[in-house]
This record gives C-alpha cells, sequence and structure tokens, in this order.
C-alpha cells in the first residue's frame, strides 16, 4: 500500500452491544484514501453493525470512529455530505422512477452529479423512467450504487452489495467497484463471498463474533498461515480421517462439505503415500487435485467452518 | 425549502400512483356523499312543512288572514303560540319557520294607503327550499288579503312579508351528512397515514435516508405537508359535491371551518404517528388502522344524528375525538346542533394532537 497522508477511515477499539448481543466487540483497523478495504465474515459477524456505525446511523457505545478525520458523534453531517452509503436490501420508495429518486436523492447534498450521469455510469439509460419496484434485482443494485455516487462522495460505503444477485450481475457490479477505485474514491464494502474479496480489495479483514480475527492484503492472509498447497479429493468413509493426518508432507488435514484437504509440504511424497494407502485399502481417490491455499481456507483455519451465505 | 417540496412532491407521486391509496383517499367519500345524497335527498321535502304561526293583533282581520293560510293546507301546518316559544320551536328544529301577524292588522285596512305593515317571517337560508315554499305561502295570502279587503280597485299592498334569518337546527339529512362524511375522511387520511410510514420503516427507507444529510424534521414536515394538502383537496371535493349535487348550503364561518378542517387533519396525523410508532409490520399496520378507523367511523354520530343515539352510544361518542371533530364541522359549516361548544371541540382536538405527537415523538423509531 502506497496510500500517504491521514487515513479516510480510523477505528479504534469500536464497542456495540445490543442488550447482552456483543455485536462489535473491539475492533480497531484504518482506511487510507484510495483504497477498497474489505470485511469479511459470516452473517453476524458484526460486519453490517460496524459500517453503519461509520455511516453516522448508530451510535457506538464505546472506541474511536473517524471519518476524514472527523468524530462520527459530533459531525454526523459534515461527514454525510461526503460519504456514499449503499445498505444491505433496501427497497426504495416502489412507485417512484429511476430519475425522480436520483432527483431526489440529490436534492439532499449540497453537490450533486447530474442525474443523467449517474444514469449511464451504472447503466441504466433504458429504465431511466420505470418505476423503482419494477426493476429486476441486478438493476436495484445499481440503482443503490448510483443513489450511493449522487454526491460524488469522497468514500463509499457497500454493504454487501452483491448478496443475492446471477454472477453476471456480480461481474457488471465488481467492475463498477473497481471503476471507482480508478477515480481515486475509497471504498469500504462488506461481502461473505471470498472470491469478491479477493477480486476487489485492496486488504482484507476477517470478522467472526464481533471481532477482527486477521487483516492484511490477500496474499499476506494466505502467506501467513499457510506455506503449504493443498490436495483434494472426495471424501471416501474408507480412509480412516487419524492417518491422513500422517501421510508424508502433510501438515494438517479437514473434512468439509463432501471433500477432504491435506494440506501439504511436499505435494509428491503426499500424493505418492495417499495412492498407496489408497490401494492398501481398496479405494479410488475421485476428484483428486492440488492447488494453492486460498482465503477460503484461510477463513477455515480461523473459524472452523466455511464462509457461506 | 427546496428539499422539502422536493420530498413533498415525491410522497404525492407516491400516493396518486397508487390506486389503492387514490381510493380510500378520494374516491371512497366522494362515494359516500353521492350515496348518502341520493339516498336522503328530497326525504324532507316531500311532506309538510310546520310553520309557527304568532297572532299578535288578534282581531277579526288576524283570524280572515289565518283562514287564508287554509289554501296552503296541503304543503304547510300551522302551529299557534307566543312569538318567543315558535322562535324557540324553530331554534330546536321543532318548526322551520315562523310567521309573524303583526299588531294593527285591524286598523291597517281603511288607513292610509302606501305604507304597508309589515308581517315578519322567519326563515333560515340554509333551508332554501323550505324557505321558498313559507315564502311563497305568506306573499300569496298577503297580495291575496290586500285585493280581497281593497274594494276600491287597484289595490295598494296592504301587508308585506318581510323574511328575517334565524337559525333553524332542523338542517337536513344530507346537510348534517356532507361535513360529517369531510370529518370522516379527514380521520381516515389521518389514521392511514400509519401504513406508508411503516412501510417505509420496514423497506429500509427512513434508514436510507437517514444516511443522508436529510434533516429529520423535514421528512415529517413533507408528510405534514402532503396530508394537508389531501385534506384541502378532500375538502373542495366532498364540500363542493354536496353543495354541486344536493343543494347543501354553507352558511357557518368559513375560517372557522377551515381551522377545523386542518385541527382534525392534524390531530389524527398525530393519532396515525402514534400509531406507527407501535407497528412494526405493513400487514399489521393494514390491520391495525382498520380497527381503529371502524368504531370512530360508526361510533362518533356521523351517520345519525347525535340525539337519535342511545344513551349507552352517546356515552361512548363523548370519548371518541371524531365526534367533536364531526361536530366543530358541522357547527362551523351548515349551523348544526352543537354537541359541544365550539371551544370544546376545538380543545378536545388539539388535545389529541398534542398527546398523540408527544408519544410518537417519544416512540417513534426510524427503522
Amino acid at each position: 500500500m502506497t496510500q500517504s497522508g491521514q487515513p479516510v477511515i480510523r477505528v479504534a477499539d469500536l464497542k456495540k452491544y445490543y442488550g447482552d448481543v456483543k455485536a462489535v466487540d473491539g475492533v480497531t483497523f484504518e482506511v487510507a484514501r484510495g483504497e477498497v478495504f474489505g470485511m469479511l465474515g459470516p452473517n453476524g459477524a458484526g460486519k453490517t453493525t460496524t459500517i453503519e456505525v461509520l455511516e453516522g446511523l448508530r451510535g457506538p457505545d464505546a472506541g474511536t470512529v473517524e471519518v476524514f478525520g472527523l468524530d462520527v458523534c459530533k459531525h454526523p453531517e459534515s461527514i454525510k455530505q461526503r460519504i456514499g452509503v449503499q445498505l444491505q436490501s433496501v427497497s426504495l420508495y416502489p412507485r417512484l422512477t429511476v430519475t425522480e429518486l436520483l432527483d431526489l436523492f440529490g436534492s439532499f447534498f449540497d453537490h450533486h452529479v447530474p442525474t443523467k450521469q449517474l444514469i449511464d455510469a451504472v447503466d441504466l439509460g433504458e429504465r431511466a423512467k420505470a418505476y423503482s419496484m419494477n426493476l429486476s434485482g441486478g438493476q436495484q443494485q445499481r440503482l443503490s450504487i448510483a443513489l450511493a455516487l449522487v454526491n460524488d462522495p469522497d468514500l463509499v460505503f457497500l454493504d454487501e452489495p452483491t448478496t443475492g444477485l446471477d454472477p453476471q450481475a456480480r461481474r457488471s457490479l465488481w467492475d463498477l467497484v473497481k471503476g471507482l477505485q480508478e477515480k481515486g474514491k475509497s471504498v469500504m464494502l462488506t461481502t461473505h463471498y471470498m472470491e469478491e474479496a479477493a477480486e476487489l480489495c485492496d486488504r482484507v479483514a476477517i470478522m467472526d463474533h464481533g471481532r477482527i480475527l486477521e487483516m492484511g492484503t490477500v496474499p499476506e492472509l494466505i502467506g501467513r498461515r499457510f506455506k503449504e498447497r493443498a490436495v483434494f479429493f472426495d471424501t471416501s468413509p474408507k480412509l480412516p480421517p487419524e492417518k491422513l493426518a500422517q501421510l508424508g508432507g502433510v501438515t494438517r488435514a479437514s473434512q468439509e462439505d463432501g471433500q477432504t484437504l491435506l494440506y501439504s509440504k511436499d505435494v509428491p511424497a503426499t500424493i505418492g503415500a495417499l495412492l498407496a494407502m489408497a490401494d492398501e485399502l481398496d479405494f479410488q481417490p475421485h476428484n483428486l487435485g492440488i492447488r494453492q491455499a486460498t482465503l477460503e481456507d484461510v477463513f477455515l483455519d480461523l473459524t472452523g467452518r466455511a464462509l457461506r451465505d | 425549502m427546496k428539499t422539502l417540496l422536493g420530498l413533498t412532491v415525491a410522497n404525492l407521486k407516491g400516493l396518486t400512483r397508487d390506486r389503492a391509496a387514490l381510493f380510500w383517499t378520494f374516491f371512497f367519500p366522494v362515494m359516500f356523499v353521492l350515496l348518502f345524497g341520493v339516498l336522503f335527498s328530497g326525504s324532507g321535502d316531500s311532506s309538510k312543512i310546520t310553520v309557527g304561526y304568532v297572532d299578535l293583533d288578534h282581531s277579526a282581520a288576524s283570524a280572515q288572514v289565518r283562514a287564508d293560510f287554509a289554501l296552503y293546507a296541503p304543503i304547510l301546518v300551522l302551529q299557534d303560540g307566543s312569538l318567543d316559544a315558535e322562535k324557540a320551536a324553530m331554534q330546536n328544529g321543532d318548526v322551520s319557520a315562523v310567521i309573524v301577524i303583526p299588531a294593527g292588522l285591524g286598523n291597517v285596512v281603511g288607513s292610509t294607503p302606501g305604507q304597508p305593515l309589515a308581517m315578519t317571517i322567519y326563515i333560515d337560508p340554509s333551508q332554501s327550499q323550505t324557505t321558498q315554499v313559507v315564502q311563497g305561502a305568506v306573499n300569496g295570502v298577503a297580495s291575496g288579503y290586500s285585493m280581497a279587503v281593497a274594494t276600491n280597485g287597484g289595490a295598494p299592498a296592504l301587508i308585506v312579508a318581510q323574511p328575517q334569518q334565524l337559525s333553524s337546527t332542523n338542517i337536513s339529512t344530507v346537510t348534517y351528512l356532507v361535513p360529517s362524511i369531510l370529518a370522516m375522511a379527514l380521520m381516515q387520511l389521518g389514521v392511514f397515514a400509519a401504513v406508508p410510514l411503516v412501510q417505509q420503516r420496514e423497506k429500509g427507507i427512513l434508514k436510507r435516508m437517514g444516511a443522508t444529510p436529510l434533516e429529520r424534521w423535514k421528512l415529517v414536515a413533507s408528510n405534514i405537508l402532503l396530508r394537508l394538502i389531501v385534506a384541502a383537496v378532500d375538502t373542495v371535493l366532498i364540500i363542493g359535491i354536496g353543495m354541486a349535487a344536493f343543494h347543501i348550503q354553507i352558511v357557518g364561518n368559513l375560517v372557522l371551518a377551515a381551522g377545523f378542517v386542518f385541527l382534525g387533519a392534524g390531530a389524527f396525523l398525530a393519532l396515525g404517528f402514534m400509531l406507527a410508532s407501535f407497528l412494526k409490520t405493513e400487514e399489521q399496520a393494514t390491520g391495525v388502522v382498520q380497527v381503529v378507523q371502524m368504531p370512530l367511523m360508526f361510533l362518533s354520530g356521523i351517520f345519525f344524528p347525535f340525539n337519535f343515539m342511545p344513551d349507552f352510544m352517546r356515552s361512548i361518542a363523548r370519548l371518541l375525538p371524531l365526534t367533536y371533530l364531526g361536530d366543530g364541522l358541522r357547527q362551523s359549516m351548515v349551523n348544526a346542533p352543537q354537541v359541544a361548544p365550539l371551544a370544546m371541540d376545538a380543545a378536545i382536538l388539539g388535545g389529541w394532537l398534542v398527546v398523540c405527537l408527544a408519544i410518537s415523538a417519544r416512540s417513534f423509531r426510524w427503522e
């Protein structure tokens, strides 16, 4: 990361409780100017609560929260003039058109981008006169991104921008986010898609149970935990799990979703030993393959569970 | 200001593009006016009109005039009594007009022509048809009498009718109903406002607005502004149809009436805000709003005059705010008999407004 100067977001020891539930339990991070920062975690990890504190929608119970160097509790209005917000699963006034909604939201800000330009930016030209309730899921999501950009913000918050979208709509949204970064905007997004975080984010924080477990660039996170590569194949009941960890080169073994994973420092030795054992126990390792460790492996390793919708 | 107007226009578009909302806000009350108007108009006019008859002269001449009215027996029923008694009877609605035969009728015959004697008739201009019938009869009798007495042709008028206004409470059913239906419409537009509010919260629209620099008071103000615009449109529609189609006459104080329209809309809007504070889902809101508005509609003396209700219903009605809006509107628009003094109507509505707003301010949740 080569960004210099003051961070756009600075959070130190943020806590937010709902009764006995510690939604956010001591979170610390910074986001640099021009950076795309991702928060990764399962539902209920505390991602949305963290982002809503930053947006000024919730007050923190403890900790320091600054945006553009301003305290979110003391200067919510001037912060709101300069941030763009896309909330998780919000529908809008159902019977206003795309153009009307953008005009309306624009009127809330001191300065705003011409509506036509926004519509073109998110490629909704053909639907400019359609009621928001008649848009498809992907179009609604693009509209809510356009609404987040209505004030030409310096910092954009995207809370699960692609949840529920088909792969094609997801890709087109990724292009939008990359475009934002090219224009020099800072972006903070949450997601529970590993590939999305890997594709878009300069840095990623992995969150669970209200805490940040690990933070860094994607290669850093993988490299920190995995010097090994993974040998994988369909799990077979004939294989005793405790024996797998003793195969040559294997540092760790796990079984998840019908797949067995052997993390190995010496892949040829591991495969040789695996095939020998397969012969002995009379089974065929189906769908055998080798790959680098991924963010998914990091998450699995950190939380002991897979990151799923 | 621009923001406030923009928001109000957005809300207005949301309303006018929603057919169900349009139906309840505009067509439903209009339908009520048309329905009740057709049902009840004419019912009061077909039967005979009872008129108070006061003879201050007690002469042979006045007895003659009394006898002349027999010609109008098919449409007029005369009820004899003292001036005070008959005027009171008219104010109570027992008679529709009062005819006063002045003292000195006997002497006018043979006296100097050119100074006709005034025969006062008390009429209520808000009841045009009754007034026409009574005036027609009185003029007929007066000129007939003048001609019969004056034997030397080309008779000058000896007596002439001199109308005086006196408010009667005996207003026609339609005249009673139209301001009542307006009260119902204002109640509904206020209470129903809870539904879009709950919907906007449930959908996260209110929360999304909270993430912009838009001040919350503007969001509230635009909602109030929208409903007051609708209240004004409803008033013009309902009263306009009442006047055009059913000839009701607005005789009261227009400023006072407008004051009650907005006070009433405000009070029930506050009630709507309060409901929205405690309701979570749109389904809940649609149901509860009906549970609130139905009893208000049927127990507040809107469709049947307060005095016709049995005692237990009257004591329930006295607890309901719609009773006082209906009363305030009827008194200020058509001089209907009062349920409570106007000041009390206003005070009770104002009280509801303040209490509901205070509760909403404490309990309303934006998400």
